[in-house]
């Protein structure tokens, strides 16, 4: 067959009775992409010869190289069926799991798939995922049993145990199919027992005992050849058959009708030759089944001649016998799987097998089922019914798949993919005429006349400078000429910009109605777009040319270009009917990843692909060269609009993270990234973790679980003392053992106590939970400190004090008795998880709840207490340091209570001097002792580089400022106050935990908890999915182990399990990262060093190593071990 | 005493001599390399892991130990353990390669860290990550010094940083409230400190929320004090002005 013009195929397309969207699935390595090649083949567009080796559709280098194939594509094929022409729209899909979800993109467009099955492997776990996709989607697959040579060259199996094979390939292929069924039909009568509750409520019932399966009709599901959706092939040999080709064959010959043959051929009969009929029966006779004897036996016989003896004159008699003719240089070719594809194609062409069985099994776009459309269009739980009226009269267009003038136009785009600007049609190089030769010629002699003159503009405007001191045009100080040059490269590089956006991106997208046009204006429906909610908004008869609309979730777009999608190659058209598969071009500006298109606002959105794989690897990813950071993200945006699956997100910490399905998936990504999108060099590195720091009340029992007598605490506190004595500040500080730690300022003007409390975890989870409301308690704090007022809403309000009341509910007991109105002030940041207290007796403050009681913030203050207030930021201020970075790594704190027991600044005698001191009358000496000491201490806490040398030149200078030195030491004795009543309390850290939900079967089960334990998970739950083999596990796993988890996980249980994980929450690590062996018995259990895994301190170290700060450990271990000899010898 | 030649020399491998003056005289003790600063920090407890041998030397190199009488009038004691910890505790010693590599390992990441804590992408307002700042300093060739305070250095750093890539201090954002009479004269002082001014509201004082960069914080707080005698305000807001939370794509 030639080549299949465009025109032919635009003529094609008007008739959705005959067009066919299909779609190729299987798992990986089964040989779609070589099924599809066969089918190109067909058409003409590659040789019958390559077919199976060029994999046409592998259009990347890397699908090439690594032989699998990464993304979905498309191409339209021709074909005669019959007396009718038919259109297919073949969509080939990858199998592995990683890219499982361009399957679902595949699978949204299609009325039908193909679904492959190796005839040894048999059901592998994504042939169950994609028949379960396809089950989802409501799509009719049909089956091709693929690689039967395998079975005879490789397996070396006889006819007839080829064909109990076969039978038993089909079983369970029917079992996955069936399970699915069962599970639905029970889901729906879990679904009808519910609303039959409801019902009860009301009225009487009676309890229906069935389990509805009798009921639910399944025959139509099942494949079999009989029925004629079964093909068996040999994709890369080239041939295929169905059962009815060989019934016609021998209804001819034997003279037995093609309908009986065609019930008999495949089963459990048996041809009685003398009687010339066909008997049931044949296993219990010990009779050869028809299909061995009529089917089999002969491709047996031929691969015997052809592969396995090469008896040239066999192979004679079966080409002659045949009536297939074979080239010479095919019969002469050293290898004899040419010859036998050469015959095998001719024999029984696979395509034309595949092709007759895809149009007479699959729908066209015109059987589109009614409940298939409901099921789009009802995005998540909502009910189709309750879809306003003009949208369910949509349904009619859908049905119908109408290409008229005046039906609505309905296109869902399930991905967006990236294309070569150049290799768009319009694009393509052709010969240039001569007009524009001469053009071009005329530019370039422009160019050149401008750079001469650039150049003398340049040399001349620097004597200018010389003379002058004239400003550049482009405002630089700096030297004109390095200005110039500097400007030249800018303009080099805008033009280099340009050049790079030659990514295009194409909408790959579905006519479900109405016409396309290049050019036309349509609504982009966005995923929470509302109808009903769009219809009230605008105006009857709106149409999407009319630009303006605020409906929130819709958009308008112009579709560009139009293209029919070829394989690797677009053709571009002006309009596409309805029922078709096409390419958009021009809507990367609105359309993310997927999006529903519409002339109409009635048109919901369709509901989202559901992908079997959610996005689980994460990586960070950096430039290797740090200036090229605006390439990275502008690629990674790239990235994320080009592919379905993968995730881009930039964390708080400067990370940009890519979160990928997998291990291939994530190179195939970096490649995207390094070659196509970003053009830079980047590294991926393992994401950073982040830890939160806290305290926990004291252990009562030891690691070996023995009660704790007192030694033990006075030994902790001990620990505490001498760290303390070993830091700087260590005369001003006292730690008393409960606790409570004291610090002075360095003048000694003013001491705080503070003592750090662990938080019940409920109040923890609170706090967290409620940030945004603290943050905006804190505004409104803010603003009454000034007298102004701010205007809250009622509902602000109500909620602040549903926040006090829980916490108040929350925080009971002897201890947090009155507190929740003593708080002070939240961290870090003002709205994080910690908790300052005052519990300083005699101070008052505005409490943070004060918007809550406004009127009466009336406070009769003291001096003391006024004097204290002034310095209150400054309290703020250091709690806030002190929770913003942990002493035990530098990570922020989480769950812990300051209390702030005593505060006083030196009493009334010297608050004359402290006045004094702010008026700025003291001596400029003592003054500067004062300052110096300062300087050193709070240097860390202001982020100024001046050094006390610095600051002892020039007393005078600071001689005025007097308020800041008191207010800045305050801080710093307070950040060290918290910090010490912190190391004071048994710490600990706090990992991220993922929840982790993996669905397994039950045979990986042991394996899947082995990877689970390994990395320190703990299973919350499993439980079996009614209908199914199948086990739901959920388990908690630290986000620090996860690195790896996914692939691990999959190579161990051969990817019958697929963990997802999600973020859920902090988690203390169980044991004290500063802990050793005090008590006898640990030292007996443990050894002097406590060198079994501590995998808290191991963290810390992780993290602390990272930083760069002391990490607890020996440089060398053994200093005898070292190498002995010198450098030199 | 043998002749010194190089047939018959011993060298010393796997010592580190930790030498002491005291009393008018030398006293020098035999270590293992790469122990003495852990001792010094009070990683390694174990005396014997440190020391080669618990005899005190005048010379190492020669094996000449010290006399008794020297010991006991330099050190009052003659209990050679003693000693030894106050040679160790406070005698000059080359620094190992592993020790000082692992020194300058640990600024240049300290260094590295403080810049990423500090400074932001101007574009997105995000922080850096510490392992692209040690790229970038690596780049630069920046070597550390290993007597000037980390801070110092990395202050230093982020000014060379500036040239190759976009990086700039986080600002701060600050409160003013200046008294109304004074409010327009110190405006025009304070101007060029200002990076950005997000707010200003002018009824009877002028109150502005601007970005500063943190190093003109001391400036403005004087400035402000001084002109205004203690009327006028000025509040941190935050000590950072970066993006918060986790931003999709």
């Amino acid at each position: 067959m030639g080549h299949t013009s465009l025109q032919k195929i635009i003529a094609l397309q008007r008739n959705p009775a005959n067009i066919r969207n299909l779609c190729i699935l299987a798992h990986v390595d089964h040989g779609k992409t070589t099924l599809a090649d066969c089918l190109v083949a067909s058409n003409g567009i590659i040789s019958s010869r390559l077919a199976g080796k060029l994999r046409y559709l592998d259009s990347r280098e890397d699908e090439q190289i690594r032989g699998i194939t990464m993304k979905s594509s498309a191409i339209s094929l021709h074909c005669t069926h019959g007396a009718q022409e038919y259109l297919l729209n073949l969509i080939d899909s990858p199998g592995h799991v990683d890219f499982s979800s361009e399957v679902s993109t595949a699978v949204r467009l299609c009325d039908g798939a193909i679904v492959v099955v190796d005839a040894v492997e048999g059901v592998c776990p994504q042939t169950q995922v994609v028949l379960r996709q396809a089950w989802l989607e409501n799509i009719r697959p049909v089956l091709v049993i693929n690689k039967i040579d395998r079975l005879i060259l490789e397996l070396k199996l006889s006819a007839q145990e080829a064909y109990t094979h076969l039978q038993k390939l089909l079983e369970q292929v029917n079992a996955v199919t069936g399970s699915l069924f069962t599970s639905k039909v029970l889901e729906d009568r879990a679904e009808k027992e519910e609303e039959k509750e409801r019902d009860m409520a009301s009225g009487d019932y009676v309890y229906d005992c069935s389990d509805g399966l009798e009921e639910a009709d399944d025959s139509l599901l099942y494949f079999s050849p009989d029925q004629g959706n079964v093909v068996f092939a040999s994709a890369m040999d080239g041939w295929g058959f169905s059962i009815q080709q060989f019934a016609n064959i021998y209804s001819q010959k034997m003279g037995i009708k093609a309908a009986v043959l065609l019930k008999t051929l495949w089963g459990d009969f048996y041809l009685n030759a003398k009687a010339k009929k066909i008997m049931k029966g044949a296993q219990a006779k010990g009779k050869k089944p028809l299909f061995v004897q009529l089917v089999l036996d002969n491709i047996w016989s031929l691969y015997d001649a052809v592969v396995t003896r090469r008896d040239a004159e066999k192979v004679e008699k079966v080409v002659t016998s045949l009536g297939v003719k074979v080239m010479a240089r095919d019969s002469r070719h050293s290898d004899p799987k040419v010859l036998l594809a050469a015959i095998c194609s001719q024999w029984l062409p696979v395509s034309q097998a595949v092709l007759s069985m895809v149009c007479e099994k699959l729908p066209s776009p015109l059987d589109i089922a009614a409940e298939r459309v409901e099921k789009l269009m009802s995005v998540g739980a909502r009910r189709f019914d309750s879809l306003p009226k003009q949208t369910q009269e949509l349904k009619r267009a859908f049905l119908e798949c109408s290409s008229g003038e005046n039906s609505p136009v309905i296109v869902f785009v399930s991905k967006m993919f990236a294309v070569d600007t150049k290799a768009l049609p319009q694009n393509r190089q052709r010969p240039l005429t001569q007009e524009e030769l001469s053009q071009r010629r005329e530019l370039a002699r422009q160019r050149h006349a401008d750079r001469m003159a650039a150049d003398q503009a340049a040399t001349e405007s620097n004597k200018d400078l010389n003379h002058t001191g004239r400003v550049p045009q482009e405002d630089r100080p700096a030297g004109l000429s390095t200005a110039k040059m500097e400007s030249l490269t800018l303009k080099e590089s805008k033009q280099e910009e340009e050049e790079e956006q030659k990514e295009t991106f194409v909408a790959f997208a579905r006519v479900y109605s109405g016409v396309v046009k290049k050019g036309q204006r349509v609504f982009v429906l966005g995923p929470k777009y509302d109808p009903t909610q769009g219809l009230r908004m605008l105006p009857e008869g709106c149409s999407a040319s009319d630009a303006v609309c605020e409906v929130p979730h819709l958009s308008c777009c112009t579709m560009e270009s139009i293209y029919l999608l070829m394989g690797r190659e677009l053709e571009e058209l002006e309009e596409v009917p309805a029922g078709n598969i096409l390419g958009v071009g021009g809507l990367q500006e609105c359309v993310l990843k997927s999006a529903t298109l519409s002339t109409s606002p009635a048109c919901p959105p369709f509901t989202p692909l559901n992908f079997e794989a959610t996005p689980i690897v994460r990586v960070a990813i950096e430039p290797i060269h740090p200036s090229e950071m605006p390439k990275l993200v502008r690629g990674m945006r790239l990235l994320n609009q080009a592919d379905p699956c993968a995730e881009v997100l930039i964390q708080e910490t400067g990370e940009h993270v890519l979160v990928t399905a997998g291990e291939v998936h994530l190179q195939r990504c970096l490649d995207d990234l390094r070659e196509r999108f970003a053009k830079i060099e980047i590294s991926a590195s393992k994401p950073i973790i982040p830890f939160r720091e806290t305290v926990v009340r004291p252990p009562k029992v030891d690691m070996v679980n023995e009660e704790l007598g007192k030694q033990h605490k006075v030994a902790i506190i001990h620990q505490v003392k001498e760290e303390a004595s070993q830091s700087r500040l260590s005369d001003n500080l006292h730690v008393d053992p409960s606790g409570l730690v004291t610090l002075d300022t360095p003048n000694r003007l003013s001491t705080v106590s503070v003592r750090a409390i662990p938080l019940p975890h409920e109040v923890t989870c609170l706090l967290e939970s409620s940030s945004e409301l603290i943050r905006t308690l804190e505004q409104v704090n803010m603003s009454l400190r000034e007298g102004k007022s701010l205007d809250v809403s009622l509902r602000t309000l109500e909620a602040i004090a549903g926040l006090k009341t829980q916490l108040e509910s929350l925080l009971q007991g002897r201890k947090w008795r009155n507190t929740v109105e003593h708080i002070w002030a939240f961290g870090p940041r003002r709205y994080g998880p910690n908790i300052l207290l005052n519990s300083v007796e005699g101070y008052q403050r505005p409490s943070v709840w004060q918007c809550l009681s406004r009127g009466d913030n009336v406070i009769d203050a003291g001096a003391q207490s006024a004097q204290l207030r002034d310095f209150d930021n400054s309290i703020i201020s250091g709690f806030q340091l002190a929770t913003l970075a942990g002493p035990m790594c530098e990570e922020p704190l989480m769950g812990v209570c300051f209390s702030v027991e005593r505060w006083d600044i030196q009493s009334s005698g010297q608050s004359q001097n402290q006045d004094s001191v702010e008026k700025g009358s003291i001596s400029p000496e003592d003054f500067a002792h004062h300052k110096v000491e300062r300087r050193s201490d709070t240097s860390q806490a202001e982020g100024t580089a001046a050094g006390p040398g610095h600051a002892r030149r020039r007393p005078e200078a600071n001689a005025g400022d007097c308020y800041g030195p008191v207010s800045g030491q305050l801080i710093a004795a307070m950040k060290e106050a918290c910090r010490h009543a912190f190391q004071a309390q048994p710490q600990r850290l706090m990992a991220a935990m993922y929840t982790c939900e993996i669905m397994a079967t039950a045979e990986v089960l042991g394996r899947m908890y082995g990877v689970l334990g390994k990395r320190e998970g703990r299973v919350l739950h499993e439980e079996m999915k009614e209908g199914t083999d199948m086990f739901i596990i959920k388990a908690v796993l630290p986000v620090a182990e996860s690195f790896g988890f996914a692939d691990e996980i999959r190579k161990r249980t051969s990817g019958l399990a697929s963990p997802q994980l999600v973020f859920s929450h902090w988690e203390v690590t169980g044991s004290d990262p500063y802990w050793v062996p005090t008590t006898e018995e640990e030292y007996l259990h443990f050894g002097e060093k406590a060198d079994s895994a501590n995998q808290t301190l191991k963290y810390m170290n992780a993290v602390r190593r990272r930083k760069g700060l002391y990490v607890d450990e020996k440089i060398v271990e053994h200093g005898e071990k070292q190498r002995t000899l010198g450098k030199n010898k | 005493m043998s002749i010194f030649t190089p047939t018959n020399q011993i060298r010393l491998t796997n010592v580190a001599v930790v030498r002491m003056k005291k009393g008018g005289k030398r006293f020098e003790i035999a270590c293992y390399k790469n122990k003495v600063l852990s001792w010094r920090s009070g990683v390694e407890k174990d005396m014997d892991e440190v020391l080669q041998t618990q005899s005190v030397f005048v010379n190492v190199s020669k094996g000449q130990v010290a006399k008794k009488e020297d010991l006991t009038k330099a050190f009052g004691t003659d209990d050679l353990t003693e000693i030894c910890k106050q040679i160790l505790a406070k005698g000059e010693l080359q620094v190992s390669d592993k020790e000082r590599s692992s020194q300058l390992e640990t600024m240049f990441r300290d260094i590295a860290t403080i810049v990423a804590e500090k400074c932001v992408n101007p574009e997105t307002k995000r922080p850096y990550t510490v392992n692209l700042i040690e790229r970038a300093m690596k780049d630069i060739h920046y070597s550390v010094k290993p007597n000037k305070s980390t801070k110092q250095q990395a202050l230093d750093v982020i000014r060379q940083l500036k040239e190759t890539m976009e990086i700039q201090r986080a600002h701060m954002r600050l409160r003013l409230v200046l008294p109304a009479k004074e409010a327009k004269r110190l405006k025009e002082k304070l101007k060029p400190l200002l990076q950005v001014v997000e707010s200003e509201d002018f009824d009877e004082q002028l109150e502005m929320v601007c970005l500063v960069d943190p190093g003109c914080y001391r400036e403005m707080d004087e400035l402000i004090r001084c002109e205004t005698r203690g009327r006028g305000s000025l509040e941190v807001l935050s000590l950072k002005d970066v993006e918060e939370g986790d931003e999709k794509f």
